[in-house]
């Protein structure tokens, strides 16, 4: 399955992009795509604190915050999760911001093909799961190593698995806080 | 004093006198004599001496621009050299009757005369006679005009030196009525040279005006577009990947009622009511054709946005001119081969290309966004010329200047249009074909490097552009027109 959150300030492109990600017929196509959509960058950090993603696509240019900012915001909540921008238009401080910052794995220009923009997905979903992979298969050999516990292996599976998990947030009183 | 003892002018014959006063004036106003006024002079001084029965006689006028200064004008039986020398106010006879502005009279030695008295009385031995007048315009002393008797003749007195001060003054307005003309000449002459230069001038700033005023439009339609291309493609985005996600729902749907249909032809009769009902539906609303209309209706919206697409593209390029790529020195030659080779299939369809290079330098340009001009150029060309038409390409230098021109046999810009060439939106192409910013795209990539693009056009003859560069890029295009300005102006 693969997990997408989408924002754009603009319910339109949000509704394409969400029939093109679900639309099988037209190849190449997304693997058991479930996408949620978000016209507000704000709302959508909120979501992602605890629901883990696969692939993050946002607008560059939004009312909130730029697509740079909010990815960046994003990729320090889950770290694992894959990032494309797309945008009509972006300068070059911006777009450094949105590699150098966010880490994002493709810059789509609007007008977007929907061919391209999901051979695009489908690479980076590739990617990124090749990347975690590769992390869980690297601690699996430290934790036989010895290298580290097995205690520290599971929290980091866990925390893969659903980021932010492991970490826990105390309240003033010493009350562990829980955010529904 | 009797009719004898005078001189001819200063009480003979009535009507003589009246000849000889109207010649003197016709001197005044001869503009024949416009371009030798010492030929004026003396040709006054000749008369003047003649109508005072003199020997001699000459004219001395304060030098223009001087005070003290005077000049010898004129003279007769006067030994040479004499006439142009200069002479002192207020020394010797000329400089006295200028400084004072009385007339004299001398009869034998000038010395002996007792200057700045007035001699009057003849004195006994035969001595030389003289009269010297102040010649006064508008109560400014001009000059002074004197004339002579030989020592053997009668000797001038008083009277006459009375009424040869009416003809001084009459004289001294011949002169200056003279010298007006001359200065009016001189005025028109200076006038018209003047104007001359201002009609330049004007030409020039009503030129660099058009200049500015064509980028200034391009600025702003640059302005425009680059906010204007954000917002487009946001719409356009969506809109083409809806287009494409209804595509595939279409064909899913078209597989399902195909199905549908197989399935009614495979049904035995007789038939039930709903599936009457269907097949009632399917003629009446002619579904073979809906089904066939519906593939043309997408492909059409699809050209449509395609066309959206290209011309937000044309308004990205338009914000980008030239002004942040980098700068080389390129051999526009290699610019022109790398262009003609995207262009040269389509036009060879339709027209000869003549090639017709001269020595260029390399130039300091941006070659991306030349070869885009040349591409331009070319295009439309083509596009302008009919069956057995030819494109010319040429090349030159011109001072600090390379010019490249497109040239071709096609069917020619009206005047009306030629104005509006450069205009942003502007095209005589066929919906579609045209965006209308090829041109002032070029423009403005041309304005950026320093140059100019000209345009000369004859319908039915055929249409040349010039595109001329610098060949070092030195700043604005501005910096060239009033430098332009400055050295016309000089």
């Amino acid at each position: 399955m693969a997990k997408l959150l989408i924002v754009d300030d603009e319910p339109n492109v949000l509704n394409a992009l969400r029939r093109m990600c679900l639309n099988r017929d037209a190849l190449p196509a997304i693997p058991d795509p479930e996408v949620m959509t978000f016209t507000s960058p704000v709302q959508a950090l909120a979501y992602l604190k605890d629901h883990p993603v696969d692939l993050i696509i946002s607008d560059f240019r939004m009312p909130e915050m730029d697509g740079a900012v909010f990815l960046t915001e994003a990729r320090k909540l889950q770290a694992n999760s894959a990032r494309i921008i797309i945008s009509a238009y972006a300068d070059i401080e911006g777009i450094m911001r949105a590699i150098n910052d966010a880490g994002i794995f493709q810059f789509v220009s609007k007008p977007w093909s929907d061919q391209e923009l999901k051979a695009a997905i489908v690479q980076v979903l590739g990617h990124r799961a090749l990347l975690v992979e590769n992390q869980q298969l690297a601690n699996e050999v430290r934790r036989q190593r010895g290298i580290i516990s097995e205690q520290q292996a599971e929290l980091e599976r866990l925390e893969l698995e659903s980021p932010g998990i492991t970490r826990v947030r105390w309240g003033e009183d010493g009350s562990v806080l829980l955010e529904d | 004093m009797s009719a004898t003892e005078t001189v001819a002018p200063l009480g003979g014959d009535k009507t003589a006198d009246l000849a000889w006063i109207r010649a003197l004036y016709e001197f005044g106003q001869t503009a024949a004599y416009g371009a030798d006024p010492l030929r004026v002079r003396q040709d006054i001084l000749t008369h003047i001496v003649q109508g005072f029965d003199a020997e001699s006689g000459s004219i001395a006028l304060i030098v223009h621009g001087t005070e003290d200064e005077l000049e010898i004008a004129a003279g007769t039986d006067l030994p040479q050299g004499i006439v142009g020398s200069r002479l002192q106010r207020g020394v010797g006879v000329f400089g006295h009757v200028v400084a004072t502005g009385q007339p004299i009279l001398i009869n034998g030695n000038a010395a002996e005369a007792g200057l700045p008295l007035r001699v009057s009385e003849p004195r006994n031995r035969p001595a030389h006679s003289a009269m010297c007048w102040p010649l006064v315009v508008q109560e400014q002393i001009i000059g002074a005009l004197a004339v002579n008797r030989a020592t053997s003749r009668q000797r001038y007195t008083v009277e006459d030196l009375d009424r040869g001060q009416a003809l001084a003054s009459l004289l001294a307005l011949v002169i200056a009525n003279h010298q007006m003309n001359v200065d009016r000449d001189n005025r028109i002459v200076e006038l018209s040279t003047l104007n001359e230069t201002l009609q330049r001038v004007n030409a020039m700033l009503e030129d660099a005006q058009g200049q500015l005023i064509q980028s200034e439009k391009l600025a702003s339609i640059g302005q425009i577009a680059a906010g204007v291309a954000h917002e487009i493609n946001n719409p356009v985005g969506f809109v083409t990947s809806n287009l494409g996600t209804l595509e595939s729902y279409l064909q899913r749907i078209f597989g399902l009622l195909g199905a549908y249909i197989e399935a009614d032809r495979a049904a035995p009769a007789p038939v039930t009511e709903a599936l009457a009902r269907a097949r009632v539906l399917r003629d009446n609303h002619d579904f073979d054709f809906l089904r066939g209309d519906i593939v043309d209706l997408l492909r059409e919206s699809r050209e449509g946005l395609v066309r959206v697409k290209g011309i937000v593209q044309d308004l990205k390029d338009f914000s980008r001119t030239g002004g942040e790529e980098a700068w080389e020195m390129a051999d526009l030659h290699a610019v022109l081969e790398s262009t003609l080779n995207i262009v040269r299939s389509e036009l060879k369809r339709k027209a000869r290309i003549e090639i017709n290079y001269g020595n260029l330098p390399r130039v300091e340009c941006v070659p991306s966004r030349l070869s885009q001009v040349f591409l331009n150029l070319l295009v439309n060309a083509g596009q302008a010329v009919g069956a057995e038409g030819k494109v010319t390409l040429s090349t030159g230098v011109e001072g600090s200047q390379v010019w490249i021109r497109v040239e071709d046999t096609g069917s020619g810009i009206s005047e009306e249009n030629l104005g509006r060439i450069f205009d942003p939106f502007f095209t005589t192409k066929p919906v579609g074909e045209g965006t209308g910013l090829g041109l002032s795209v070029s423009y403005a990539i041309v304005l950026k490097h320093g140059g100019q693009i000209d345009v000369e056009s004859e319908v039915g003859v055929g249409t040349k552009f010039t595109v001329r560069l610098p060949i070092r890029h030195a700043g604005a295009a501005a910096a060239q027109v009033s430098a332009d300005l400055y050295k016309s102006a000089a």
